[in-house]
């Protein structure tokens, strides 16, 4: 799968190594700002309340 | 990197010395290179969510925290922007659902302590900050002010709340007055309370509450189910009245888990009023861990 995604990059090794550094943290970023907020409250391990 | 054919020696990367360098369309060795290939992407998916909640929510929380203190700080300096017409001031506090209305302090855990209070204890709330269960007491009042917080991530408000020692203050700070709460006898010093009381200067104001409260210590582990500690008299049958003015904090127990919950249960032992003509000054001594 990586391999492939490496061989499908464009250009001479600098540029590859940016375009995937680039994708890398669009991915993270795209996990920390998007989809965990929005799997967490899915969640079941964060409660601080008690039952009223 | 050797370069003529039948030199597999150099720049190898599978398999058993004399093996044959593996063949583009070896189905097999892509189908497992694949699957281990999303395993390891899982795992660090899995990595990055632990970094999301202990840290990342943090920044989320802090910010929030930030703009709650902000807009009390505002509605405290520019009072009856938001009285209604004819009304008249008093010294009512306003419960707003998720809006701050009340700071709260705990020298032990140093000056910088201090967390501004929002109404109501719903997820999106408590990503603000500490929340006050609906319903119950309003800092001062006879029976049970009882907040929660979060204990790991977001904010973390009460992270150390198991540090908490007996008789240490918890101060609330509201538009008109200054509280000061301090944490009751545990369940092991409460049989011996006089002997302990008269070694600590801070414990001089923590009396032994009546028999109502005889149940009611100053650190609990309690199940969740257990909503009886926000009880205006905890766990007390419904109805008793309340003889008392307690602070109850609610947070999750062991870290990192809800299979608990920690309790710590504190009485009013102070309340100052405000100087209208100073009224961000606290009083002396008021913030110090004494």
């Amino acid at each position: 799968m990586y391999g492939w995604i490496w061989r499908k990059l464009p250009g001479p090794l600098a540029v590859r190594i940016t375009i995937a550094t680039i994708l890398i943290l669009g991915v993270a970023a795209l996990l920390l700002f998007v989809v965990f907020p929005w799997l967490e409250p899915k969640l079941w391990f964060n409660n601080v309340t008690t039952e009223q | 990197m050797g370069t003529h054919e039948g030199d597999y020696d150099s720049g190898r990367l599978y398999g058993e010395l004399g093996d044959r360098p593996p063949e583009p369309g070896d189905r097999a060795r892509n189908v497992v290179r694949n699957v281990g290939e999303l395993l390891i992407t899982a795992g660090m998916v899995v990595l990055l969510f632990v970094v999301y909640e202990l840290y990342i929510t943090d920044l989320f929380s802090a910010g929030k925290q930030r703009e709650a203190t902000a807009a009390l700080d505002d509605q405290w300096q520019h009072p009856g922007a938001d009285v209604v017409e004819g009304g008249e001031r008093t010294n009512k506090i306003e419960l707003e659902d998720g809006k701050g209305f009340a700071k709260i302090y705990m020298p032990q855990f140093g000056s910088d302590f201090h967390f501004t209070v929002l109404e109501g204890t719903s997820d999106k709330t408590l990503e603000s900050g500490p929340g006050h269960y609906k319903g119950t007491a309003l800092p001062g009042e006879h029976g049970n002010f009882a907040i929660a917080g979060h204990r790991v991530g977001k904010g973390a408000p009460f992270n150390d709340l198991d540090l908490l020692q007996s008789c240490d203050k918890i101060v609330i700070e509201t538009e008109g007055s200054w509280f000061e709460y301090r944490m009751l006898p545990k369940e092991d010093e409460a049989p011996k309370w006089d002997s302990v009381r008269t070694k600590s200067p801070k414990c001089q104001k923590v009396n032994v509450l009546g028999a109502d409260y005889s149940k009611v210590f100053g650190r609990d582990i309690v199940k969740p189910s257990q909503g009886g500690v926000i009880s205006p008299v905890p766990y007390a049958p419904a109805g008793t009245k309340p003889g008392a003015a307690l602070l109850t904090l609610t947070t999750c127990h062991p870290k990192f888990s809800d299979a608990q919950r920690l309790i710590v249960h504190a009485v009013m032992t102070l309340q100052v009023a405000k100087n209208p003509a100073n009224p961000g000054q606290p009083p002396a001594g008021m913030l110090e861990d004494s």
